[in-house]
């Protein structure tokens, strides 16, 4: 079907020069929902909502175009790239770029976005500031889809920072609360130590190329003869220069997407309001740092000898993915907030995905990223739906039996669990298990194929406890508040949702695998007999069997706990205090950095305190006095002189009368005075040059 | 030559000037009865449309022309349509005026001075250039002399007058004095002369007399006596004409005698490589502007002397652009100066507004602007950040563009000490720019403050130059394309 539906639009194009509008459509909505009074909602909503649409509608327009195929292996790629302005000799370019990574970006982001646009016109409907909030989320939008038609490392560096900055204003939303603000400032912070090796690495590259377009006709930073050039260089420690930079870069991504041993930020962010932590948290800006090296995955698998052993950068991209996995779904067993362990399982999706781009590539790593944006997005919109009918409760403890109360919500959460644990035919089933399979084959190591197999049968347990905790047993929280079912502009979002979270896994099936043929520009054919050939169904068999024993695992743990009318001790914690203790205290990572990191930049900034008060400032002070005193001076010199000899003038007039003697007196004398003496010295001053 | 040619080559002079007799006759024969209100957007609008057809005939004419007094080429052309633009919003912003009746003559002689603007910057010849240049003084002394009712506006038209008399006085000598050593007037010709006898010192005399004239009028330390007092007392929209319009035809005009006339007597001015010529002029001009401009500021309680004194210093910045002299120094400079006077054009006519609203233009006058008026402290903010050079305004790359030409101008980095000097000056600057922000946003309004009326056709003038501020920051090829297509048409 989509081949022949690829074929009827073969004659479509899109001009890349027009990609801009997509961010600028955002982009022009938060500018006036910027300037428009408080009390304007409805006109804020529908700007922010209706922009969305329309940039949805281009995204579409450049998806199509981009199913076209150029040639057979060939990768469909337009760019279009502009002076920005003129430096010196040089100039510095900037431009756009349409490829399929982009295009199924745009869509996903556009789409998902329009989704919690108008889902959070009903979620936040009482807040007051309801106009700022749209605002707000138009200009993450706009920034997060600039980022995404970069076709320079400088514009998304760009769009990197505002998308940081838009993140910081909407997790800092509820900024009366202390721990909204606070945790606002971490998520700035924390992200901010990975984008200065982003920055670096960027420096290094425009240093050793000259460029920071991605691509330029031949010319571009990730083109083959800058790659060979960066390849032939040895930066330090037998690494190459691309491996070097691609590892910095990397940094940046290991901030963004909450990568250990920078993911304290990303639980935290959750103090924003749950469209939010969906949108920004779970579905778009979090991938950013996946899409991140995506974008420049040439460079991470750039390497001149031995082809068949993966780069020292795609390893360490793989270990650190491969331990975020496990890390954080062990730390999402032991939470009791709602919306924290969808945050630790995003943060374990995350690691995931870099598992898949560093043994698999970029169309594994995207595939899981598409499909994980869905229903994440989902489970926190469902989330969202169950803190606004449980009256802002978030701890799932004082929940349950929810099925009874919101049927609408319980089924498409319970779509969006199920492609979470990978439970087959969702749609987090094929991507996932295409991850593994990767994994399984990767000539590194086999560790991160086990880790992502841990990883992977804990994703299914904590899921299953959360679920089972919210979901079902009897309901504990307050009796004389019952739940209630959320209104229809959040229901139905949850079910468009939930629809994608079951039918995009068909895109990427090892029978028809569409999706990754499409991104490397090799068309593909449907044969249901790979499916069964080779590793595939034994992987699939083996992936199945851990997602249920994952599920049947947590359903006897915890479905008894849940029928209880109150829950005091959860039964790992019965089984052993001490480790579960670690695991809902996070493995005191914060502590940890608290003590160490945080502790060090605090004497640190005693010490510049100090110093700057007294020794800098007392130059300061001192530099800052005598320019004061010779302003004053040049002040009085203007009164006295100047002035005053105007004044005396009118003083001369007044006591002598005439014209004559005021043009005799005063101010013309010392008018002309200044012109003499200005010929005067600069006429010696030419004159002693001269020798 | 015949004389439709003639007659073609100055047709937008011509519009002009008929729409400043134009202006007199509606206003002296039709408007006499009516109010005041009435008769300034009557005269007003007579004149934009004067201007406005003076623009349209330029970008429908062919560009060049070779007359014996006038050259006109595309680089001209362009000027000219920036100051008829700048011209354009003065008289925008005068329509609210409350300091004259006279509204007949008050258009028309602002219309005589852009005349006067128009020929200094179309003429190759130095006599054509002295005779522009006191068209457009004469017409802007009788301006700032308008407001009849206040003693000062008369005091600073008085001082103003003088000083501008004298130095013009200087100029002139400064011409006869080069007509005597080349026996040409013509800015060719007399580089050619030049170039053919060896320095007398009695150039030296002539080119500093020369340039103390247009050092008076593009308000360069230490001839810059004038500009506190006339910016302060002057009518505020006539402040912002001699800023913005006066400012840049004079820079492009003087830019031009120095670059194409003294092409041979330039010297250099580099660290250790002091050679005579006009560079080492210009540097002390420079270092004296940047220098005195921004420290004086600082002392300043008067919005107006503020910007004044920020004049003077901008203008030196902008003469680091000179030392480049090639095409891309005269690029960042008119890029500088356009925007510059985009920006002080718009500020001035928020101060003006203010001032209409009947406070004066003390910076407490300004204390919680943000409050009173949201929109027009928004488009100040604007304007003031560009002016202290932050990015991605207009004013900081116009002052990249110039500080790095300047930088790359001699060999070896030698005005690197000169690019110090005013990334130093620049940096002491923040300070008074901010002070007026601080009122604006930080500070609480008074207990009972007076309500901002914007003007409606003032407050879009104003909102469109903010927004060509931003815009020409973000993207500053949308300019600078347009001034080096036009240098390089030349040759």
């Amino acid at each position: 079907m989509w081949t022949s539906w690829t074929h009827s639009k073969a004659d479509m194009s899109f001009n890349p020069q027009y990609l801009f509008l997509i961010p600028l459509l955002p982009l022009v909505a938060a500018g006036v929902s910027a300037l428009i009074g408080r009390h304007q909602r409805k006109l804020a909503a529908t700007l922010a909502i209706g922009s969305m649409a329309l940039a949805f509608l281009i995204s579409c327009a450049a998806f199509a175009a981009s199913l076209n195929a150029p040639a057979q292996g060939e990768v469909f790629r337009q760019v279009f790239n502009f002076n920005w302005f003129q430096l010196g000799e040089g100039s510095l370019r900037l431009g756009f770029i349409l490829d399929p990574l982009t295009a199924v970006m745009l869509v996903m982001v556009t789409f998902v976005g329009l989704l919690i646009f108008i889902y959070s016109a009903g979620y936040m409907a009482h807040d007051e500031n309801f106009k700022q909030f749209f605002c707000f989320l138009s200009l993450f939008a706009a920034a997060m889809l600039g980022l995404l038609i970069s076709n320079s490392l400088l514009l998304l560096f760009i769009c990197w920072e505002l998308v940081g900055l838009a993140s910081y204003l909407l997790i800092g939303f509820w900024f009366q609360k202390p721990s909204a603000a606070a945790a606002a400032k971490k998520a700035f912070i924390t992200t901010r130590i990975g984008d200065i090796g982003l920055f670096l690495g960027m420096l290094w590259l425009y240093g050793k190329t000259g460029t920071l377009l991605f691509y330029d006709g031949g010319n571009g930073c990730l083109e083959s003869s800058a790659l060979t050039q960066l390849v032939a260089q040895t930066a330090f420690a037998g690494m190459a220069l691309s491996t070097v930079i691609a590892l910095l870069i990397f940094c940046g991504a290991v901030g963004k997407s909450g990568q250990v041993p920078l993911h304290v930020w990303l639980p935290d962010a959750m103090e924003g309001p749950t469209p939010v932590s969906a949108l920004i948290h779970a579905a778009t800006m979090v991938a950013a740092g996946v899409f991140l090296m995506a974008r420049v995955y040439p460079l991470v698998t750039a390497q001149a000898g031995d082809l068949s052993l993966p780069t020292t950068a795609a390893q360490v991209i793989t270990f650190v993915g491969a331990i975020t996995a496990v890390f954080a779904a062990l730390i999402a067993v032991g939470q009791n907030d709602l919306k924290r362990i969808l945050a630790y399982s995003t943060v374990s999706q995350l690691g995931f995905m870099m598992i898949g781009l560093g043994v698999g590539g970029v169309a594994v790593a995207m595939f899981h990223l598409i499909t994980h944006a869905f229903f994440k997005a989902l489970l926190f919109l469902g989330a969202g739906s169950v803190i606004h009918g449980c009256h802002e409760e978030q701890d799932i403890r004082k929940m349950g039996g929810l099925r009874k109360f919101m049927p609408v919500t319980f089924a498409t959460y319970a779509i969006g669990m199920l492609a979470l644990c990978g439970v087959p035919f969702f749609a987090g089933f094929w991507s996932k298990d295409e991850i593994l399979h990767a994994a399984h084959a990767w000539p590194g190591s086999h560790i991160p194929f086990y880790l992502a197999i841990i990883g992977a049968f804990l994703t299914a347990f904590y899921m299953t406890r959360q679920v089972c905790y919210v979901f079902f047993g009897m309901h504990r929280g307050d009796k004389h508040h019952a739940p209630h079912e959320s209104p229809r502009t959040m229901t139905v979002p949850l079910t468009i949702l939930a629809v994608f979270a079951v039918i995009l896994g068909f895109l990427g099936t090892p029978a028809w695998p569409w999706f990754s043929g499409w991104l490397t520009g090799h068309p593909v054919e449907f044969n249901f007999g790979k499916l069964l050939a080779g590793g595939a169904l034994g992987m699939m068999v083996l992936s199945a069997l851990i997602a249920c024993g994952g599920i049947g695992l947590g359903w006897w743990v915890y479905a008894k706990a849940a029928a209880k009318p109150s829950i005091e001790l959860d039964p790992l914690e019965k089984l052993s205090p001490v480790v579960f203790g670690w695991l809902r205290g996070r493995l005191f990572i914060d502590e940890l950095y608290a003590a160490t990191v945080i502790r060090l930049t605090t004497l640190l900034a005693v010490t510049s305190d100090w110093l700057d008060r007294v020794l800098w400032g007392g130059m300061v002070q001192l530099v800052g006095g005598c320019t004061n005193l010779f302003s004053r001076l040049n002040l009085t010199i203007d009164n006295t002189v100047v002035n005053g000899g105007f004044d005396q003038g009118c003083e001369g007039l007044r006591e002598s009368a005439g014209w004559l003697s005021r043009l005799r007196n005063g101010q013309l004398q010392n008018y002309l005075r200044t012109i003499g003496a200005a010929l005067f010295v600069l006429l010696l001053f030419l004159i002693w040059g001269r020798q | 030559m015949n004389l439709f040619e003639l007659l073609k080559a100055v047709a937008p002079e011509l519009i002009v000037t008929a729409g400043a007799f134009l202006v007199l006759l509606v206003d002296l024969a039709f408007m006499r009865g009516h109010e005041i209100k009435r008769r300034l957007a009557v005269s007003g609008g007579v004149a934009c449309l004067a201007c406005l057809a003076a623009i349209v005939w330029i970008s429908q004419s062919s560009g060049t022309a070779n007359l014996p007094m006038l050259s006109l080429t595309p680089l001209t052309q362009l000027i000219k349509q920036v100051l008829i633009g700048l011209t354009i919003f003065t008289i925008i912003v005068s329509l609210n005026a409350k300091f004259t009746t006279h509204v007949g003559e008050y258009f028309a002689i602002l219309l005589l001075a852009a005349v006067g603007l128009m020929l200094l910057v179309s003429s190759e010849n130095l006599l054509m250039i002295f005779v522009a240049l006191e068209l457009v003084s004469l017409s802007l002394y009788a301006l700032s002399a308008f407001n009849k009712a206040s003693l000062a506006s008369a005091e600073a038209a008085l001082k103003y007058f003088f000083f501008g008399g004298m130095s013009a006085a200087f100029t002139l000598f400064g011409i006869s004095l080069i007509y005597g050593l080349t026996g040409h007037t013509e800015l060719g010709a007399i580089a050619a002369a030049m170039k053919a006898q060896s320095v007398e010192p009695v150039f030296y005399v002539a080119l500093v007399m020369t340039l103390i004239g247009f050092a008076f009028k593009i308000a360069a330390a230490p001839l810059h006596l004038w500009v506190p007092d006339t910016y302060y007392a002057a009518p505020t929209p006539i402040a912002a004409f001699i800023a913005s319009g006066s400012k840049v035809g004079c820079f492009f005009v003087l830019a031009r005698i120095l670059i194409q006339g003294f092409e041979s007597n330039h010297g250099s001015a580099a660290w250790q490589q002091f050679v005579s010529g006009w560079m080492p002029v210009i540097a002390v001009l420079a270092l004296a502007s940047m220098l005195l401009g921004n420290i004086a500021a600082i002392a300043q309680t008067s919005v107006k002397r503020i910007l004044a004194y920020s004049a003077i210093a901008q203008a030196g910045y902008a003469l680091l652009a000179l030392f480049a002299h090639e095409q891309r120094a005269m690029a960042s400079l008119l890029y500088f100066v356009i925007t510059y006077a985009i920006t002080v054009l718009g500020s001035l006519a928020v101060v003006s507004i203010v001032e209409n609203s009947g406070s004066r233009d003390r910076l407490t006058d300004f204390a919680g602007l943000s409050r009173r008026a949201p929109v027009l402290s928004g488009c100040m903010l604007i304007f003031i950040l560009s002016l202290a050079g932050i990015p991605p305004l207009a004013g900081f790359f116009g002052k990249f563009y110039v500080f790095t030409s300047a930088a790359g101008a001699a060999k070896d980095l030698g005005m690197l000490w000169l690019v110090i000097a005013a990334v130093g000056a620049s940096a002491i600057s923040l300070y008074y720019y901010l002070q007026i922000l601080k009122q604006i946003y930080v500070a609480d309004a008074p207990v009972s403050p007076t309500a901002i009326q914007t003007p409606v056709f003032a407050g879009i003038g104003i909102v469109v130059l903010a927004a060509a501020v931003v815009v020409l920051g973000c993207a500053p090829d949308l300019l600078l394309d347009k001034i080096l297509a036009a240098i390089n048409s030349v040759g």
